[in-house]
């Protein structure tokens, strides 16, 4: 089955004052496989953003998105959270709460009442969340406390906690240091092919398959989380396909407009030294 | 936080609300025991004896001018307070405040224009004051959501605070107008704007204690989805909080409360800004904590204003609002600032 379907979708914003429409998607269409890999990628401004945000129900829209065979608009906010999981760029925290609390409210959708204590279905799911985002020891920690690596881990977990089949990532390195985002890499992987376990315990349930998909503006972390990739510009799909083809062609340099891979490994150069 | 912990700061908040109330039924030109006062409280709610060798015009200061004085002060700190946290957490911005939407001019502008047309309704008598300004301000809030919802389709918060900044700013230049225009009636506006517990009746406790209650109700149904929502729009909507419906509904609760409240007695501020702060600090950010103990807390630190604004420079009442706002501020800082250390 196709985890995330579109066709022909439309996203524009109004223009103030003068009530003209901004086209920023102009028929995009592609679709997902379940269990699969995504990247999202091209210039700014090229609609990555606005895509994902209307494929979670969070702009208004035309053309059909479907979730899992669900037509978008049959589905009620509730129904798209227990679907996808959106993991935003790291952001201030305004008020501070424990990370056990933050983790914990990842659980929202699946709670049945308002109030009482949490079930143990929830707990579990929040302790296998803070472990395969090695955040277990921040448990009684404050949020205000914390580092951005540990943040962004944090908030990881809670969208893990979420348990939802696809999870859609908006450049989650943004603000992070290399090694942070290595390790967010890590387990995004292991997420992705289902085995967030790190415990024995952990291994008996999780059958369910894991649909990964991300806007990444840093292009190696791309290749590194992605065997699709989607490669935008200027609100249109420019091209699409596994990792090998696209890599095969000048895809990539067409869509920024400029050598991208002689760039890197340029770059790369610097770095190793000769 | 430990579960322990929080249930003994509950029970030595609630201590110290007591304390607090019973403080201020005690306090002033008469002095009465708390034995006394439990004994009038006795008599009156369940038909006991009065204590002995009580004269009944200490009962009548009591039961007919201190205690609903200082009920009516609490539960209008309570209701301030959870708006407060309310809109706080809504807005995403910790100097938020229940007035933040224009509740307060708004009712002022209601009540202004009872008082300068001398608009007199024989049957509602004393509560047309009350209810013009109720809905002055309820009008007030639904004008800020309807244009900011007009103008940002996505109702983002700084639109809506900016909003509320704007009309606020608008109807006190309405109201700066008034109060020239009829100078006449300028001291009587004034003194309503100011805001006090005098004179407040059990009619008037009754009358709050409903909105209080019901209010509080309501929005404690709401604590999870405030928790989500101090994240702001677009993760409380990813992890599935209706973000748009769920917002209007608690804007509006905190709205009435703040309206009920600014009504009864004029616009005090502070509490409402400086309670669900300290709270948060002692309780930590969960809504579930935060909401009751902003009742609790806000409740007595309104109650304990108004005891200090008629005892401190007795017989000269000070406005209770410059008390608070005295107070407020100094604690204010220490609550916000002592917490994060230097920023």
């Amino acid at each position: 089955m196709k985890a995330i379907e579109c066709s022909d979708l439309h996203v524009a914003y109004e223009k103030r004052y003068t009530g003209t429409a901004y086209e920023v998607l102009k028929g995009v269409s592609f679709a997902i496989e379940e269990g699969s890999r995504t990247a999202i990628i091209g210039p700014n401004g090229s609609g990555k953003s606005t895509l994902i945000k209307a494929v979670c129900g969070m702009l208004p829209y035309r053309g059909s998105v479907r979730i899992c065979g669900t037509a978008l608009d049959k589905m009620n906010r509730k129904t798209i959270a227990r679907n996808i999981a959106y993991m935003t760029q790291l952001s201030e925290v305004f008020f501070s709460y424990t990370v056990y609390e933050t983790v914990l409210m990842g659980r929202y959708v699946h709670a049945a009442r308002s109030f009482g204590r949490a079930s143990q279905e929830d707990i579990d799911a929040v302790m296998r969340a803070m472990r395969s985002t090695g955040v277990e020891v921040l448990k009684d920690r404050q949020l205000s406390s914390l580092s951005g690596g540990e943040l962004q881990r944090v908030f990881l977990a809670r969208t893990f906690a979420q348990d939802s089949p696809i999870l859609i990532l908006d450049e989650p390195n943004n603000h992070l240091d290399l090694k942070v985002v290595s390790e967010l890499a890590g387990y995004l992987k292991n997420w992705s092919e289902n085995k967030p376990c790190l415990s024995p315990a952990d291994e008996v349930e999780n059958v369910k398959s894991h649909t990964l998909i991300g806007v990444y503006h840093d292009i190696t972390l791309a290749m590194e989380l992605a065997d699709f990739l989607i490669l935008m510009k200027d609100g249109r799909i420019a091209a699409q396909g596994s990792r090998e083809e696209i890599l095969k062609t000048d895809a990539l340099e067409e869509v920024y407009g400029f050598a991208v891979r002689d760039y890197l490994k340029a770059s790369l150069k610097n770095v190793l030294g000769g | 936080m430990k579960q322990k912990n929080v249930i003994y700061k509950c029970i030595l908040s609630i201590a110290f609300a007591v304390v607090v109330l019973i403080m201020a039924a005690g306090l002033g030109s008469v002095r009465i025991t708390p034995g006394q006062i439990l004994g009038v409280i006795a008599n009156r709610l369940f038909a006991c004896p009065l204590p002995d060798g009580l004269p009944q015009s200490m009962v009548s200061i009591l039961w007919d001018i201190r205690l609903p004085r200082a009920c009516s002060a609490f539960i209008v700190g309570a209701m301030l307070s959870v708006s407060g946290a309310i809109v706080q957490a809504l807005l995403q911005n910790p100097l938020a405040s229940s007035y933040t939407l224009g509740v307060s001019s708004g009712a002022s502008l209601g009540a202004a224009i009872i008082i300068v047309n001398e608009i007199t309704i024989p049957v509602i008598g004393t509560l047309l004051l009350p209810v013009t300004g109720f809905l002055f301000g309820l009008a007030t809030v639904m004008l800020v959501i309807f244009f900011s919802a007009k103008l940002d389709n996505n109702l983002r918060n700084h639109t809506i605070i900016l909003f509320g900044m704007i009309v606020s700013l608008f109807v006190n230049g309405i109201l700066t107008m008034l109060s020239a225009a009829y100078s006449r009636h300028m001291n009587r506006l004034i003194l309503w704007q100011m805001g006090t517990f005098a004179g407040r009746r059990w009619m008037h406790v009754g009358i709050l204690l409903v909105v209080c209650i019901l209010g509080c109700l309501a929005a404690a149904f709401f604590h999870k989805e405030l928790d989500l929502m101090s994240f702001g729009e677009e993760q409380s909507q990813a992890m599935g909080v209706e973000v748009r419906r769920t917002r209007f509904i608690l804007l509006v609760l905190s709205a009435v409360m703040t309206g009920a409240a600014v009504c009864f007695t004029g616009v005090i501020g502070f509490i409402d800004l400086a309670a669900p702060h300290a709270v948060r600090r002692l309780f930590g950010s969960s809504h579930r904590y935060v909401l009751p103990m902003s009742a609790v807390i806000g409740g007595s630190f309104m109650a304990l204003a108004d005891l200090l604004s008629r005892t401190v420079l007795s017989p000269q009442e000070i406005p209770v609002g410059a008390v608070t706002a005295l107070l407020g501020a100094p604690f204010f800082l220490w609550v916000y600032f002592g917490t994060r250390g230097k920023r």
